[in-house]
């Protein structure tokens, strides 16, 4: 199939673009762009990002890793002091907050990767340096028969060059 | 040649795209080449330092911690002290990090990523000083919750286990935070480079593209990053300051303590990054970058928290007088004109009034001003430590059992090696990463660049009309 390239220079462009290539029903949509612009990449994908399934899922691991953790180990190894239960919640508080962020944190990274598809070390045809300086990339897949429309929809919004990438 | 007819599919292939440099690129990158004859000299003498402190360190092994000074009644001494100075310098990055992110100060990009490589050495640099206290060093991982034959367990109520847990967290989660936010500019590094740093670059860029669907999941994980780390800042000082509240030492036992350490903590981490930014910025000429704007913000977080910490002062002072303990009132009252009164003067003069003249807008611009200043804060800062641990630990509850401590020459050649350590560290990393967010301070220049466009094509509308 052949795949299209458009360059833009601004965000609103590329997010227009993409918002109404979706409408005509292009769904093989990628983007590049050299920093993070909330609008292009909602426009690609328009559900929220996943990640935050896997923040949650490590923060409650982490807090009952730690109130469990604490509590068993204090019933383990028994030390009575003055009558009291050997465990102790308001302390063992402070271990379970800080395994809470631990395990949120290393999830939330872990989340980074799966879902951002990292590592990936096979290079997309479309990737070129300039997206790593200031330019925007939107790259379509469409059928032969759709490529004049795509061209002049591209086009439409102040694209600064089209290409095709692959025939 | 003539055009192909439009919309066949050749009339698409255009020559190779030309290469358009960005400017930020270009700046912020130059820093990583080359090095001045300055660079390679302050390389070699912190590297000399640090390893002075391993010399130093391996004679202590051998010889025993009583080389430290270590006798009754103060067995918390000068590394203790080391240790809450450097953890504290360690919070200004996640601060500026995670607090401003999520209050979306855009400032916050151009100082970011030095401050949060900042906050990583700082950590691995006090995180030492737990092992070097000990003494016996080899067996620091007594201190964690592992299985051993005894079946015998840690003891989670005691606030050295709570520091434990901070601190593997807190070092954890700003190693993380640092190389999230550095993917998307390795992968800019990797671009441009070659040789071995292409290789290093394009393993460590982990094949980022700027995809959308990596960008996407970039924003929520520093998002959620920033969010964890917030409460985190504010839990690490706090657990610090209970190892001291927590025991019935005069002086140390007191609830103000965990926000005063915050503030203080604050206060000493901002000054760290003015004291390392602005040589940066005048020797790699970054000012388009980090601009007065941003010395300026920094300055008003510094009067900001220099108050907060002068208040804390004063209020111990009132609270000791008030309680009418006379342990608390002696203690405090040999704080000020007993054997330690130039460390206290030292900590309130450099902590609560130097800062003060920040009320100066003019100074808060002052860049030589600034920078002095920023260098009396750390010192203020250690003494602040100094003078919290060593004068509460020689003049306790019994006035035959109180002493006097001098820093022995082990303690001040490792804490030498420390900043030897640090500096080291930071060098490198000045070398092989992007000193400033470059991803970030493209989001901005973007940002205007589309208003600019916004504005020029009212201006034609209006023409039109």
């Amino acid at each position: 199939m052949p795949t299209i390239m458009g360059i833009y220079e601004l965000p609103a462009q590329a997010a227009g673009v993409v918002t109404k290539l979706r409408g005509r029903g292009f769904t093989e949509i990628e983007t590049y762009a050299p920093a993070p612009f909330p609008e292009v990449d909602d426009a690609v994908i328009p559900k929220p990002s996943k990640v935050r399934l896997l923040t949650l899922i490590g923060g409650l691991t982490g807090v009952v890793t730690g109130y469990a953790m604490t509590v068993w180990m204090s019933n383990n190894w028994q030390i009575l002091v003055g009558g009291k239960p050997y465990a102790s919640i308001p302390p063992y508080t402070i271990i379970a907050f800080e395994l809470t962020i631990l395990f949120g944190g290393l999830l939330t990274v872990l989340g980074l990767f799966i879902y951002g598809g990292l590592p990936n070390f096979k290079s997309s045809k479309a990737y070129s340096p300039r997206f790593s300086a200031e330019d925007f990339g939107v790259v379509v897949e469409c059928q032969d028969r759709d490529v004049a429309e795509v061209d002049a929809l591209l086009r439409d919004f102040k694209a600064t060059e089209v290409t095709l990438v692959e025939a | 040649m003539t055009p192909p007819p439009a919309g066949s599919v050749a009339a698409m292939i255009r020559p190779a795209p030309r290469q358009k440099e960005s400017a930020t690129n270009r700046d912020i990158l130059a820093v990583m080449d080359g090095a001045p004859l300055g660079y390679w000299l302050l390389l070699l003498l912190s590297v000399s330092l640090m390893m002075l402190a391993g010399g130093i360190w391996v004679y202590q092994v051998y010889k025993g911690l009583g080389i430290a000074g270590y006798a009754h009644p103060i067995f918390w001494g000068v590394y203790i002290v080391t240790f809450v100075f450097w953890v504290g310098i360690a919070h200004a990055g996640t601060l500026i990090s995670a607090i401003l992110f999520l209050f979306r100060a855009k400032w916050r990009n151009a100082i970011n990523r030095g401050a949060e490589a900042m906050t990583v050495f700082a950590v691995l640099t006090a995180a030492q000083f737990l092992g070097i206290h000990v003494g016996r060093m080899w067996k620091s991982y007594f201190i964690l919750p592992y299985p051993n034959q005894r079946a015998l367990w840690v003891n989670f109520k005691s606030p050295l286990l709570w520091d434990t847990f901070a601190i593997t967290t807190y070092a954890t989660i700003s190693i993380l935070f640092l190389f999230v936010g550095l993917i998307p500019d390795i992968a800019i590094a990797r671009d441009r480079a070659t040789g071995w740093k292409k290789v290093l670059y394009t393993v460590l860029a982990l094949g980022w593209q700027g995809s959308s669907r990596q960008w996407k999941s970039h924003n929520r994980s520093v998002l959620h990053l920033s969010g964890l780390a917030t409460p985190l800042v504010l839990s690490v000082h706090s657990v610090v300051s209970w190892d001291f509240a927590v025991a019935i030492v005069p002086g140390w036992h007191t609830t103000i303590f965990a926000p005063y350490f915050v503030a203080g903590a604050i206060f000493s981490g901002f000054a760290m990054v003015l004291t390392l930014m602005i040589p940066i910025r005048r020797i790699y000429k970054l000012e388009a970058y980090i601009t007065d704007y941003h010395f300026e913000n920094m300055s008003r977080f510094i009067l900001l928290t220099s108050i907060i910490v002068g208040y804390a002062y004063a209020s111990e002072y009132f609270i000791a007088w008030y309680s009418g303990v006379e342990p608390e009132q002696t203690a405090f009252w040999l704080r000020a004109f007993g054997p330690y009164w130039i460390s206290t003067w030292i900590m309130i003069i450099c902590n609560g009034v130097l800062p003060q003249l920040l009320w100066f807008p003019k100074l808060r611009v002052n860049i030589p001003f600034l920078f002095v200043l920023s260098v009396f804060i750390n010192i203020g800062m250690w003494f602040e430590r100094y003078v919290i641990i060593i004068t509460g630990l020689s003049r306790e509850y019994n006035p035959a059992v109180w002493g006097v401590f001098v820093p022995s020459w082990p303690e001040m050649g490792i804490l030498a090696g420390s900043f030897g350590f640090f500096c080291t560290f930071f060098l490198i990393f000045l070398k092989l990463f992007p000193i400033v967010a470059i991803a970030e301070m493209k989001e901005i220049a973007i940002h205007e660049k589309a208003h600019a466009a916004d504005h020029s094509a009212d201006h034609t509308a209006q023409g039109a009309h």
